[in-house]
């Protein structure tokens, strides 16, 4: 499935990232394989693919961690050659541990900060701000190798947005946070999109694809579906459905199937594929239920059926 | 604003950033704080005690220039003397300057060179006795009289056992600092921000070299006022000798952290790089006793011209002129291992 389409649609200098035909190889694997994909300003654009399928090494390109073998990539209007430039525009959270564990949370934000320019009253400012915001205000003087994994991997964050980078790359950031926390967070991508930047995110957890403007699915290197999220479970042939129950199930299902409704019998009820939800009215009409419910695939089923294509023949 | 290579400007608040960070670092790591400054102490006071009073023995020094077997076996025959083997006269000529060789023979085609250390006549008298007895037949001695001062063992030990001590731990140090730097994923965070690798390396130097000279000033304190060991030249000096050694150990210790994957394999390179110092480097017999073949491997290493230049500047209060060709070596050490350490980080990138 192509992804060109955002390419030729919208013009190159509205892309934060805008990258063609990405390879690297690491010895014999090719773990970028002709990526191609386009990231606009201003939207949350999440990458979802099974676990080794490139994203971070896609990430760890953006930042010029990884030489590419092949491809083109231009990073805030930058060709990725020259990236160094813009590289202060960027705020890159590691799906690893990267902060240092002798250091106190405060120590850790002071000497982000200073590697960023940004001092005296201001970086004190900015750092009460975001201690708030991930909510470890209390813990500032404890060392950072001494926290939980979920406060962990919240002062990574904090450390990332310490100098309000205008692209953000975040590496699977809410592991091990918690519910209240993570709304907080989204909330928090929210306004910093909202502000013009951009988030590019990866996530294993599907509610939080959901919340983004697009997701692309990427698989062996190249990405093989992108779209709304919506979009993207059409794409893997997933379709909203209905549950009826009916008090005769053999005669409605006929019916609905010589109107050219899909229908399949799952025990004592029927379950009627839509193309959309419009078409529930008719299918209604005709079917007149005891009872029903609306079916919107999730998009666990979709990255299952997606990562399922090509696997045993 | 300087720039340094790669076209990047370096920015001074990002290298003092960097140095805060390691010094913020060390200081909490008390054990290794204390590491640094007692355990040279530690090991003054061991070599002190171990190395105290006069040299054992007299020690001569001769210099083989062919010609005069008779005479060469009669004195190798002599049980009361060490006998090291030098290269030519001016070696031994110096040796027994700085006071760690009694005297020497220089024995030629036709003519039999002996000097003699004119601060201990005792010992003087003896060796020309032993000379007379080992002539075959009527032959000229000439006598040369140089005047060393009478030296402790310590006296010259110290001077250099200072820049091995400084050398061991800002290596090992160094390196794994460096190490951490990498398995802990720091390097990536901070490889993708302004933060440029000539500006790492320097922070780290910075940030270091406040330890360094703790541990100098320990160590000089030690050497001086508890063992007396004179200072003859200015200490500042001297401290300058033993930062700059320092600035080498560690961006020698940063290049061979890229060959370690733990801190363990940090470990194994003590005997790589820090025994072999200890033995080739003069720090407890004289560079000139050491045979020719290895001498070379003498020369390719830093602890060689730091024990030059500390018991010059000592034991002769040679200024920082005269030192000016250790100086020169040092920087050439620091300045090739800074290049290797900056390009090393940078490879490491995939
Ligand atoms: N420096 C490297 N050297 C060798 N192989 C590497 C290197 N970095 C990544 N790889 C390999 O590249 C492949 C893709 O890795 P990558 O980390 O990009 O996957 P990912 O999509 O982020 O996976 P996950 O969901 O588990 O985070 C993996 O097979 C990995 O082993
Ligand atoms: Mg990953």
């Amino acid at each position: 499935m192509s992804d060109d389409i955002l390419i030729q649609n919208e013009a190159s200098n509205d892309m934060t990232v805008a990258a063609r035909d990405l390879v690297k190889r690491f010895g014999q694997l090719k773990v970028l394989d002709g990526l191609t994909i386009c990231i606009p300003r201003g939207t949350t654009y999440c990458l979802l693919g099974p676990n080794g399928s490139g994203k971070t090494t896609f990430i760890r390109s953006i930042v010029g961690l990884i030489r590419l073998d092949g491809g083109e990539m231009e990073v805030l209007g930058r060709p990725i050659s020259r990236v160094r430039e813009i590289i202060s525009r960027i705020g890159y959270m590691t799906q690893h541990k990267a902060l240092y564990p002798d250091l106190t949370l405060q120590e850790n934000m002071e000497f982000y900060a200073s590697l960023y320019g940004i001092k005296g009253a201001r970086r004190r400012a900015r750092i009460d701000e975001l201690l708030e915001m991930v909510d470890l205000e209390d813990h500032r003087r404890r060392l950072a190798g001494d926290l939980s994994g979920g406060m962990y991997q919240r002062l990574s964050l904090a450390c990332t947005l310490i100098h309000d980078p205008d692209l953000l790359l975040l590496d699977e950031p809410t592991v091990g946070v918690d519910p209240r926390l993570r709304r907080t967070f989204w909330e928090y991508f929210e306004s910093l999109t909202d502000g013009g930047a951009t988030i590019l995110i990866t996530t294993h957890l599907m509610d939080e694809a959901e919340k983004c403007r697009i997701v692309g699915y990427m698989k062996a290197g190249r990405l093989e579906a992108e779209g709304s999220p919506v979009a993207i479970k059409r794409l893997a042939g997933l379709r909203p459905s209905i549950r009826l129950w009916v008090d005769d199930s053999k005669a409605t299902a006929d019916l609905l199937a010589s109107s050219g409704f899909e229908v399949i019998e799952s025990g004592d009820a029927l379950d009627v594929f839509l193309d959309s939800f419009n078409d529930a009215r008719t299918v209604l009409d005709l079917a007149r239920p005891r009872d029903l419910k609306l079916v919107e695939p999730t998009l666990e089923e979709a990255f299952l059926r997606l990562s399922d294509i090509g696997r045993g023949g | 604003m300087i720039s340094i290579f790669e076209g990047l400007d370096a920015s001074l608040d990002r290298i003092l950033a960097v140095a805060l960070r390691v010094i913020r670092q060390l200081k909490r790591d008390r054990r290794t704080v204390g590491l640094i400054t007692f355990i040279p102490i530690f090991l003054m006071v061991l070599f002190g005690y171990a190395l105290s009073g006069d040299m054992s023995g007299i020690c001569l020094g001769l210099v083989d220039e062919g010609g005069q077997e008779g005479l060469r076996g009669h004195i190798e025959g002599v049980d009361d003397f060490e006998i090291l083997h030098l290269g030519s006269a001016s070696d031994a000529e110096q040796l027994i300057e700085e006071g760690r060789l009694n005297g020497a023979i220089v024995l030629g085609p036709g003519q039999v060179v002996v000097m003699l250390d004119g601060s201990s006549p005792q010992i003087a008298t003896s060796l020309i006795n032993l000379v007379r007895a080992g002539l075959e037949g009527p032959m000229p001695l000439d006598l040369r009289y140089i005047y060393g001062y009478d030296l402790e063992m310590m006296d010259s030990v110290g001077p250099a056992v200072l820049g091995l001590v400084v050398f061991f731990f800002t290596f090992i140090v160094s390196a794994v600092s460096f190490l951490r730097e990498r398995t802990q994923g720091s390097l990536e965070k901070f490889v993708a921000s302004p933060l440029s690798r000539p500006e790492m390396v320097l922070g780290y130097l910075l940030g270091f070299s406040v330890f360094t000279v703790i541990q100098s000033v320990t160590t000089l304190v030690v050497v001086v006022f508890v063992f007396g060991v004179p200072m003859y030249g200015s200490p500042i000096t001297a401290l300058a000798v033993v930062l700059l050694l320092g600035a080498a150990a560690l961006v020698m210790g940063a290049f061979f952290s890229n060959f370690a994957k733990t801190e363990f394999q940090v470990v194994q390179f003590i005997p790589l790089v820090i025994l072999p110092q200890v033995v080739l480097t003069g720090v407890w017999w004289p560079l000139q006793s050491i045979p020719e073949s290895i001498r070379p491997v003498s020369s390719i290493l830093p602890l060689t011209y730091s024990s030059e230049a500390l018991r010059a500047v000592m034991l002769k209060g040679a200024s920082l002129c005269e030192i000016m060709p250790d100086i020169f070596a040092l920087s050439l050490f620091f300045a090739i291992g800074f290049l290797a350490a900056t390009l090393a980080l940078k490879r490491e990138v995939g």
